[in-house]
C-alpha cells in the first residue's frame, strides 16, 4: 500500500481515509510479522503506515479494533484464494477437488508469512476477541469440507465432530510450522495434510491414490 | 495439653495449600480469564494468607504455570493408565487413552479451561508450557499406535491438533459434561488412519 503525495492531491476524503485504513491493517500485518503481538503498539503501526496516531484513532477505537480488522481481511483473502480454486475445479469430483482446495490454501500461506502469522497464530494467542473470529474461520473451513462430501466408507455420515477434527488438526499441524518460522516450506505438507482430510471419508489407501494422483 | 484436634504433619498441610492455591487458579482464571485474574482473589478463594502464596510462588504466572503442569501431570497419568489396561498397542489402547481424557475434562472443566484455553493467550511462557504438553500427547498417541508402513510423519501431530480443537471448542461452550459423548466419534477419527478403514466398494 504506497503512501499518497503530499499537500493537494485533489483525492476525495473518502479515498484517502480508506487509502489509510487499509494501510493500517498492512502495517499491522507487517509489525505483527516481526514483533509478535506484545510488542505491536499503535505507534508502531502508525510509523510503518506513515500515519499519525491521531488519525489511527480516526480508524480504530483501539489496538485490537485494528486487530481485528486485519484478521478479518486475513481471513477474507485466504477464503478468496480457496473459493477461487475450488470454483475452477467446480466440474471435478469432491476428493480432488478437496486435495486442490487444500493445494490453494497451502499455497495462499506459503507465500505470503506475515498473513500466516496473523490468521494462524497471533489469531489464538492475541485473547478472546480474536479467538472467536479463528474458531469463524475454521468454521467456514468445516463448511467448505463438507460441500458434497460423500458418506463415510461404511456407508454411514461422516460425524460432525470428525469435520471439525479434521480442520482444527490442519489449522494446528500449520500454525506449529509457522510459529516455528517454515511458513515457506508449508506447500511440502500438502500429500500429508490431503490424505489426513480425506482418510476419515475415503479410507487410506483411495485418499492415498487420489492425493498422489494430484 | 492435648491439642482438640490432632496435628497434621506440616508437609501434608504445607501440600494441601498449595494444592488450594493452584485450584483456585483454575477456577477463578476458568470463571474470568487469566488477565482478571488477581492475587487478592486467589488468596481468598484458597483460604490461605498472602504470605503463603508468595512463599510457594513468585507470582501469579508461577502459579498458573505450577497448577497447568499439575494438571497435565495428572491427566497424562490418567491416560497411560487406561493405556495401560490393554495389554498391546493397538486401537483399544488408544481408545481407552482417549475416554480417560475425556473423563478427565468432563470432571476437571475449570483445569480444563485453564489449560487448553487459557494458557494459550494468558502468556508467552504459558503458551509454550501448552506447546509442551501436546507435543506430549503427540508422543503418547505415537507410542499407543500400531506401527504401519508410509505413514505420514506429521500423522500424530494432525490428529492430536484436531481433537484438541474439539475439546476447546466444548469447553468454550460450557459443554464439558457431556464431552464423554464424544469417544465413538473421536475415536473414530483418531483410528481411521491406522485401520486404513474399509476400502470403498470392499
Amino acid at each position: 500500500m504506497d503512501r499518497l503525495p503530499r499537500g493537494r492531491h485533489g483525492l476525495s476524503p473518502e479515498f484517502v481515509a480508506q487509502n489509510q485504513r487499509e494501510r493500517l491493517i498492512t502495517g499491522l500485518t507487517e509489525v505483527l510479522f516481526e514483533v509478535g503481538y506484545q510488542k505491536t503498539t499503535v505507534s508502531l503501526i502508525g510509523r510503518r503506515a506513515a500515519v499519525s496516531k491521531s488519525d489511527f484513532y480516526k480508524h480504530f477505537e483501539s489496538k485490537d479494533e485494528c486487530f481485528y480488522a486485519a484478521y478479518d481481511s486475513a481471513i477474507e483473502r485466504i477464503r478468496e484464494q480457496v473459493r477461487t480454486a475450488c470454483r475452477r475445479h467446480a466440474d471435478e469430483p469432491w476428493p480432488p477437488r478437496v486435495r486442490d482446495a487444500l493445494a490453494s490454501l497451502l499455497l495462499a500461506l506459503a507465500a505470503d508469512p506475515p498473513l500466516a502469522t496473523l490468521s494462524l497464530v497471533e489469531g489464538l494467542r492475541a485473547g478472546p476477541g480474536m479467538y472467536d473470529r479463528y474458531q469463524a474461520a475454521l468454521e467456514g473451513f468445516v463448511a467448505f469440507l463438507r460441500e458434497g462430501a460423500p458418506p463415510a466408507p461404511d456407508g454411514g455420515e461422516v460425524p460432525r465432530a470428525t469435520d471439525e477434527a479434521i480442520v482444527g488438526g490442519i489449522a494446528a499441524l500449520l500454525g506449529r510450522r509457522v510459529q516455528a518460522g517454515e511458513t515457506a516450506a508449508i506447500g511440502e505438507l500438502l500429500p500429508q495434510v490431503a490424505e489426513f482430510a480425506l482418510t476419515p471419508y475415503l479410507g487410506t489407501d483411495e485418499a492415498r491414490r487420489i492425493v498422489s494422483a494430484g | 495439653m492435648t491439642p482438640a484436634r490432632p496435628a497434621l504433619p506440616r508437609e501434608f498441610v504445607a501440600g494441601h495449600k498449595r494444592r488450594r492455591m493452584m485450584d483456585a487458579m483454575a477456577e477463578l482464571t476458568a470463571e474470568r480469564g487469566y488477565g482478571a485474574t488477581k492475587i487478592a482473589d486467589v488468596v481468598s478463594r484458597a483460604g490461605v494468607a498472602r504470605k503463603t502464596l508468595y512463599d510457594n510462588f513468585s507470582g501469579k504466572e508461577e502459579l498458573f504455570l505450577a497448577a497447568f503442569e499439575a494438571t497435565v501431570a495428572e491427566a497424562r497419568e490418567s491416560v497411560e493408565a487406561a493405556c495401560a489396561t490393554v495389554a498391546e498397542a493397538n486401537g483399544e489402547a488408544v481408545e481407552a487413552g482417549l475416554e480417560a481424557l475425556l473423563e478427565f475434562v468432563a470432571e476437571h472443566p475449570a483445569q480444563a479451561r485453564m489449560c487448553m484455553v487459557e494458557a494459550i493467550s494468558a502468556t508467552p511462557a504459558t503458551a509454550a508450557l501448552y506447546e509442551q504438553a501436546i507435543q506430549e500427547f503427540v508422543r503418547l498417541l505415537r507410542e499407543g499406535t500400531p506401527p504401519a508402513r508410509n505413514r505420514p510423519e506429521t500423522l500424530e501431530e494432525t490428529l492430536v491438533g484436531g481433537v484438541v480443537w474439539v475439546l476447546q471448542q466444548r469447553i468454550r461452550n460450557d459443554e464439558t459434561e457431556v464431552v464423554g459423548r464424544l469417544l465413538p466419534e473421536l475415536s473414530g477419527f483418531v483410528l481411521s488412519p491406522y485401520r486404513g478403514v474399509g476400502k470403498p466398494g470392499a
